[in-house]
């Protein structure tokens, strides 16, 4: 069948025009970092240096503190996470297998908490953390993303298709609930804090907003923040349009090569996504 | 002690770990803001006034909460859509299995894992007007180049591009996940009583994905309405406030004129249109959402 044969050339074709515009911007970004200050003015535009400057993306490095930022960012995504999956575990496994009153309401109520937009309390967090003495440090800037109701939902879901008699058989031997939880039910449950651990560490990482806001402290910054003061302040803006291509591709670098390496992973959390809010 | 009574404790203790941050990150703000909703304070002061009604009655009298309910708005189509439609069809043309369509999928998929503060830098060089990409391929099309950024009639387009190149991917694969997920018996019969592509699409696939599109519909809406990073990045709010959203001025009337009790008039505002939003939307979906 010609037609057919002819629709799924064309089909592809486009996949393949659109896949590419789509990457496109990377592409731009690490051209454009690789030209001079004269090239990237050229027009029209080269698509690929004659001569690339590969140390750009050394002059890049070493204009702005970015080892302390990519550092920071790094480390209070990590605490995050591990303080993430420790929280949602001990609260899910409360919540699925330990009657008790008050479960349902706490459930409906964590519910709630997802329809709210976080972005909508930054102000009284932000005055709550002051009074803590939590602004400008490591602490708040890890303590006020320990709790998410995503990850408590993805848990609790993960949690509910367990099945009770395996608790129930898990007491019988005598073991405690927090035996149980992690030795038993964690490990049966791992692809979900896998899941977990991934969204939130790249959405730690890449966390602008919050950070920016409870920290003045450069040392602080995140990375987003960091690359941000580097485009605006310094008189990079639009003077060293190179440089700043070369900080913005090192910026998202780790993110792409950690993407590539767990793609199945994240593809299956949008199952597990879609599955945690039907709650 | 009663049995219960100790059961009930451990699981409270259980409970804890979430519960402190949670209280103290969340439901403590929330119950602050709707407080400082009703004082007049600065920030620096150390006496807030109770002032009744009056922020709210400021806030509704003030042309420019109009303007930014009206840019919210915008962008809340404006990217929703898009990014639900261009999902859906890239998801369609991938549904066959083809060599190469792995590859495909990670480019299409890989905007939505990078820091928008990031690529946000990258297209302020691509939006540049005299060298930038966007202008060239205006150029190609034989159009006029544009003055993205500093265009207030462009503005809001050029943040909408980005968010909507961004997300496409993403409810893709929610799309993708659900197509898979469509019994192929289904399918089959309807091909059977004679249903060309069209047909089928139209009255077996799309009513079987409905609850991912009704998912993604509430998720994304949620996303728009607290976009902040691409606005921060690429205008701050302007030109000419064109680009100013409730959250952009929530933030602008909290931290740069510390405006305290008529931020948090906006912030109740938003909370409040979330809430409505995911009401209304329940009430669609309980009447046109297929859940099997």
């Amino acid at each position: 069948m010609p037609v057919k044969q002819s629709l799924s050339v064309i089909r592809q074709l486009l996949l393949a025009i659109l896949s590419v515009a789509v990457a496109f911007p990377f592409f731009w970004m690490i051209s454009s970092a690789l030209k001079t200050n004269d090239e990237i003015w050229q027009f029209p535009p080269t698509i690929w240096p004659q001569e690339p400057l590969w140390h750009n993306f050394r002059e890049a490095w070493d204009a702005a503190p970015f080892a302390q930022y990519m550092f920071n960012s790094v480390f209070v995504a990590s605490a995050i996470v591990i303080l993430q999956i420790f929280n949602s575990a001990m609260l899910a496994y409360a919540l699925t297998h330990m009657k008790f009153r008050l479960s349902k309401a706490l459930t409906a109520i964590i519910l709630l908490g997802y329809m709210i937009p976080a972005t909508a309390t930054y102000l009284p967090s932000y005055l709550i953390l002051n009074e803590l003495g939590l602004l400008n440090s490591y602490a708040g800037l890890i303590l006020s993303n320990c709790v998410s109701v995503f990850s408590i939902f993805l848990i609790r879901q993960a949690f509910l298709q367990v099945s009770h008699e395996l608790i129930e058989a898990g007491q019988v031997d005598g073991a405690s609930h927090l035996r149980i939880l992690w030795t038993i039910i964690v490990p049966i449950t791992r692809s979900s804090f896998a899941v977990l651990a991934l969204i939130t560490f790249i959405e730690q990482y890449n966390n602008y907003f919050w950070p920016m806001l409870i920290t003045t402290d450069p040392k602080l910054q995140l990375v987003s923040a960091g690359l941000r003061s580097f485009f605006v302040e310094g008189g990079a803006y639009g003077l060293k349009w190179p440089l700043i291509m070369a900080a913005s591709a090192m910026t998202i670098a780790p993110l792409l090569v950690l993407f590539i390496c767990t793609q199945k992973t994240i593809i299956h959390s949008v199952n597990l996504s879609a599955g945690a809010t039907k709650g | 002690m009663n049995r219960s009574l100790l059961n009930d404790a451990k699981a409270f203790l259980f409970s804890l770990p979430a519960l402190v941050p949670l209280l103290l990150f969340w439901f403590i703000p929330l119950g602050y803001v709707i407080y400082l909703s009703f004082m007049e304070w600065d920030f620096m002061n150390p006496v807030k006034v109770y002032v009744g009604w009056d922020n709210y009655r400021n806030l509704f009298n003030n042309p420019q909460f109009y303007d930014a309910l009206r840019i919210t708005l915008l962008f809340c189509l404006g990217s929703v859509i898009p990014i639900i439609v261009i999902g859906l069809l890239l998801a369609l043309l991938l549904q066959r299995r083809m060599k190469g369509n792995a590859v495909i999928q990670t480019l299409l998929f890989s905007p939505w894992v990078t820091p928008t503060v990031a690529v946000s830098i990258v297209w302020t060089w691509i939006y540049e007007p005299e060298i930038g990409l966007a202008n060239l391929v205006l150029d190609w099309l034989g159009q006029a180049p544009v003055r993205w950024l500093e265009d207030p009639g462009w503005a809001l387009i050029a943040i909408l591009i980005v968010t909507i190149w961004k997300a496409a991917g993403w409810s893709m694969i929610f799309y993708m996940v659900a197509i898979r997920n469509v019994p192929p018996d289904l399918l089959q019969a309807a091909e059977l009583d004679g249903a060309g592509y069209w047909n089928r699409l139209r009255y077996v696939t799309l009513p079987l994905i409905s609850p991912t599109t009704f998912f993604l519909i509430i998720v994304q809406m949620i996303q728009a309405i607290q976009a902040y990073d691409q606005i921060n990045v690429l205008t701050q709010g302007g030109p000419a406030g064109s680009t100013r959203t409730l959250l952009y001025l929530y933030y602008q009337s909290a931290f740069t004129s510390y405006q305290i009790g008529e931020a948090s008039t906006i912030a109740i505002t938003i909370i409040l249109g979330c809430l409505l939003l995911s009401a209304l939307s329940f009430l669609v979906a309980r009447k046109t959402v297929h859940y099997h």
